[in-house]
């Protein structure tokens, strides 16, 4: 768990502080999300919670220690940290770059070796063809896949990431993020986010923290972000499809009505499909009406336009 | 996908080399061409000494000098690109910037009334004036890293020796080299101004030349003196392909640098 305290910073010669009392919990194993506009703060925050910028006031503390009593290098080797440019040494084979943690770590070359293996197959990337390759030679997708792994690769329990999917066109940016909420649900880390692309944080985020000016506007989940945005600012920031982009969160399984008695020519979509994907369907369709299948086609129950609007009018917790 | 480079980038100039040394030490070729340039002339080559003595005292001093200022110029770079030295940085490098305008010939004057004549002053005006491209350029390839580079270095944990070993210093290697090759070249030009002051080398047909009214042995000294920087850059342009990668791996690092 990371907590910050009334943290603080105000950088030489500016007129507002970058950060402004912000208290932050970040729970073991969730993706906390940081977002707002440029110089809200976010970057600060999360390079103060591994000491690149030191907090003019306030407390930070990783399982209750202050992060302040451990010494620099040691917690850092303790945070894996993605950015985006991802930083790869240059000089450095993919090989070289993964394992620098671990080398630093004196793990011995055997251990290295197997780790790296087993993170470049976990990001995806065959080991055989990228161990020995230099980072110039590899795609924007690819650079960011090799610092994702070097991130993990003392399997740290915390990761820090400044907008490590950033650099990359929407087609890759999407597979890095579905990767990486898999990689996710099995490594279970904790993970500080940042970004400025609400459809990230919402995609991502098991809580999103809004920030701006150096102050913490709202932190919640983000169905409630999108549900009760805590302010003008808020309801700004996340945007006119807000209604939609809730849509998107939630599975269409969660919504049907179990039945086998459904007409043969509704439209149909798949039970793993988001109800935004239903509602186009149904839209498209001209019906009020869809018929849930699962992967292998067989029915297994509706969702009508009526359920989504009933979806809109409860309360979310 | 491994690019180590073999030491083969050696054989192009090191067969220059060799072709050179003959040209140089087999006068009867100098006199049939430059008699030919210079048909009027009596006195064609010069010979109150062996060309390749001569070609060895230039390289002689050019390397040392040329330590002296690799190892000046990098330390200084270093140390006004860290945290300690930063106060030091704006006089660092304005005197920098300053001494690159500075005429070679001026600090070889000056330098004669403190070390007199002969090796010494030239070697140390050399070594000054070479001090000055490698500075400019450790300081402009470390500042020129990528700030998502030395950032995750930090961020993983390097301490601050480590990061300058394993991210800094290599990442502006060839920044740096580019600075080593420019005084080298340089101190090659300037060590024939030595020559004035008695530090024989291949300034002495240009200066004796010079002084007889005998172009031909002032243009041998020259072509000579051109060849050598040209040889010589061709080497360090060769060192540097192969230091590219194999210096900068870790391993090698590591061996050089107690982590």
């Amino acid at each position: 768990m990371i907590r910050l305290e009334a943290i603080a910073k105000t950088y030489e010669g500016a007129e507002r502080p970058a950060v402004d009392s912000l208290t932050l919990e970040a729970k073991d194993g969730e993706i906390m999300i940081l977002i707002g506009p440029s110089g809200c703060g976010k970057s600060t925050t999360l390079r103060m919670i591994n000491r690149l910028i030191e907090p003019d006031a306030g407390t930070i503390s990783l399982d209750g220690v202050d992060v302040r009593t451990m010494r620099t290098e040691e917690l850092r080797r303790g945070m894996g940290y993605a950015i985006q440019g991802v930083g790869l040494f240059p000089h450095w084979s993919v090989h070289e770059n993964i394992g620098t943690v671990p080398w630093l770590l004196g793990w011995d070359q055997k251990r290295i070796d197997e780790r790296i293996r087993e993170l470049l197959e976990l990001v995806g990337l065959d080991p055989d063809r990228y161990d020995g390759a230099y980072p110039d030679e590899l795609s924007g997708g690819e650079a960011q896949r090799v610092g994702v792994a070097r991130a993990l690769a003392a399997d740290p329990p915390v990761l820090l990431m400044d907008e490590p999917f950033g650099a990359v066109d929407p087609l890759t940016r999407d597979r890095l993020q579905r990767e990486f909420l898999d990689i996710q649900a099995r490594l279970r880390k904790t993970v500080v986010f940042v970004t400025h692309d609400i459809d990230e944080a919402v995609r991502l985020g098991d809580r999103i923290a809004i920030m701006r000016d150096g102050k913490l506007v709202q932190c919640d989940v983000p169905e409630r972000v999108l549900a009760y945005p805590a302010d003008e600012f808020v309801a700004g920031f996340v945007g006119g499809e807000r209604a939609l982009k809730r849509l998107s969160l939630a599975k269409v399984a969660s919504l049907m009505e179990r039945t086998q008695d459904v007409a043969d020519d509704l439209p149909r979509v798949g039970a793993d499909a988001n109800l935004r994907d239903a509602l186009a369907r149904i839209l498209e369709t001209g019906g009020d009406r869809v018929a849930v299948v699962d992967a292998t086609g067989a029915v297994e129950g509706i969702l009508t336009l009526d359920g989504l609007m009933a979806h809109f009018r409860r309360p979310v917790e | 996908m491994n690019r180590r480079r073999s030491l083969s980038v050696f054989v192009g100039p090191t067969i220059a080399f060799a072709i050179y040394l003959a040209i140089a030490a087999y006068p009867p070729l100098w006199e049939s061409v430059l008699g030919r340039i210079f048909p009027n002339e009596a006195r064609l080559v010069y010979q109150q000494s062996s060309m390749l003595k001569l070609i060895a005292q230039t390289i002689m001093m050019v390397a040392i000098a040329s330590t002296i200022s690799t190892a000046v110029g990098m330390s200084l770079g270093i140390f006004v690109t860290r945290e300690s030295g930063a106060d030091f940085y704006d006089v660092v490098s304005d005197l920098a910037n300053f001494g690159q305008t500075f005429p070679p010939i001026a600090v070889l004057t000056l330098a004669v009334p403190l070390l007199g004549f002969g090796y010494e002053p030239t070697i140390f005006a050399l070594a000054l004036y070479g001090v000055l491209p490698v500075l400019q350029n450790t300081i402009g390839g470390i500042e020129a890293i990528p700030p998502s580079i030395a950032e995750s270095a930090r961020a993983m944990g390097l301490s601050p020796r480590q990061v300058l070993y394993h991210a800094e210093l290599p990442v502006a290697a060839p920044v740096i080299f580019a600075g080593v090759r420019v005084s080298v070249i340089v101190g090659v030009a300037t060590a024939t101004i030595g020559a004035t002051i008695g530090a024989g080398g291949l300034g002495a047909p240009i200066i004796s030349g010079l002084a007889n009214s005998d172009p031909a042995v002032t243009l041998q000294g020259g072509l000579l003196a051109a060849g050598l920087a040209l040889i010589l850059d061709a080497f360090l342009a060769a060192s540097e392909k192969v230091l590219g990668r194999t210096v900068t791996s870790r391993a090698a690092v590591a061996k050089s640098a107690n982590r």
